[in-house]
């Protein structure tokens, strides 16, 4: 199959300063500088944003879906659930879970 | 040039009051007319991305006319709503930049990157201006014309070196535009007064910033200004090129069915 589309790029959106970028979609853009420009009006016009990143789709390396199983936990590793300690932000999932044992 | 400050409309009278809502209209009808114009592209743009963002750009200009006709009506003019569909071509006051006909993307770019070229050096201005409001809205809408420039520029560089073709569409554009851009500093009755009031500059110098600010831009996108091109006049006073009636027959339609209904 021929794509006569530009190269896709990545985007990420960080809505306050020192809050994390978060991937928020892609978009097709020619080059880097063009990609940010779209990715302004594409993602940006309806939330806050303070900066945002774009990356080549191309420069990402990802783990296969068909690989999935190596994220399996073949036994109880709750230890390492680390909920008592303070991280930058906390992933979705991490949020619904009860945080019993807050502080330091 | 004088200092003082006039902190609101009302402390405007006779001619001042005058020469201020002659230039707020000329801001106004830029800004409603280049924003219908590049709003022409929403859900015809060559790529989705760039239909958006030109889209977006087109609501942001409206927003800047929607703006400048309130500042009309404080000084006692109609509705912005009134104001914007109620007119006759004549009574418009657009450079004839803004009226043409959106050609093919080449020439709404080029159309884009010299108007907004020219909006961001008088926003820039107007942050100094002794009119304090105008100098507060400019300061509010100063951001989002940064980034129409940049959009602008960075579609002008890349299209006037890509191919020849891409080349030969933005050299045609440019030639055909260069004129009509100049024409956005059509120096009115006004100009002298409204320059030694500290509350816009003079068209000419406003001209001289801009020629020079394009000039590098243009260079990069290795496209050649045309020479011994005469600005062409007229929207100031209300002359237009034909286009102009097309384009407000279309944007009228609804609003002359019944200019008192209801939205």
């Amino acid at each position: 199959m021929t794509d006569t589309q530009w190269p896709i790029f990545e985007v990420f959106h960080q809505q306050a300063r020192g809050e994390p970028h978060v991937h928020v979609g892609s978009i097709h853009a020619p080059d880097a500088e063009m990609a940010l420009l779209m990715a302004k009006e594409q993602y940006a016009r309806r939330q806050a944003c303070v900066n945002l990143w774009v990356v080549p789709a191309s420069a990402i390396t990802a783990t296969s879906y068909s690989d999935d199983d190596i994220f399996e936990r073949g036994t109880d590793k709750s230890y390492r659930e680390s909920w008592g300690y303070k991280t930058p932000k906390m992933t979705s999932h991490e949020a619904t879970e009860p945080r019993s044992h807050g502080g330091g | 040039m004088t200092t003082m400050k006039i902190e609101s409309f009302d402390t405007l009278m006779g001619p001042m009051r005058d020469a201020v809502i002659s230039l707020l209209l000329h801001l106004a009808d830029d800004e409603f007319i280049i924003g219908h114009r590049n709003s022409e592209w929403t859900g015809h743009g060559p790529i989705l991305e760039a239909d958006i963002a030109v889209s977006s750009m087109a609501q942001d200009e409206m927003g800047h006319a929607l703006a400048y006709y309130q500042m009309l009506h404080e000084l006692g003019e109609r509705d912005p709503d009134t104001i914007a569909f109620g007119r006759k071509p004549r009574e418009y006051r657009c450079a004839s930049l803004v009226c043409l006909p959106k050609g093919d993307w080449a020439f709404t770019i080029m159309r884009q990157f010299l108007y907004d070229a020219a909006e961001s050096i008088r926003l820039t201005a107007f942050t100094r201006s002794t009119l304090t409001p105008l100098a507060q809205l400019a300061t509010k809408i100063h951001g989002e014309e940064k980034y129409h420039l940049m959009h602008g520029r960075s579609w002008v560089i890349r299209l006037g070196d890509a191919t020849p073709d891409s080349h030969a569409r933005m050299q045609k554009a440019l030639h055909e535009l260069y004129p009509h851009a100049l024409g956005l500093f059509e120096p009115t009755e006004y100009d002298e007064e409204l320059a030694q009031a500290g509350i816009s500059p003079r068209e000419d110098d406003l001209r001289a910033e801009w020629e020079s600010a394009v000039a590098p831009v243009l260079a990069a996108a290795k496209l050649s200004i045309p020479d011994h091109l005469q600005p062409i006049y007229g929207g100031r006073v209300g002359r237009h090129p034909p286009a102009l009636k097309e384009l407000l027959d279309n944007l009228q339609l609804v609003y002359n069915i019944d200019p008192s209904a209801k939205w």
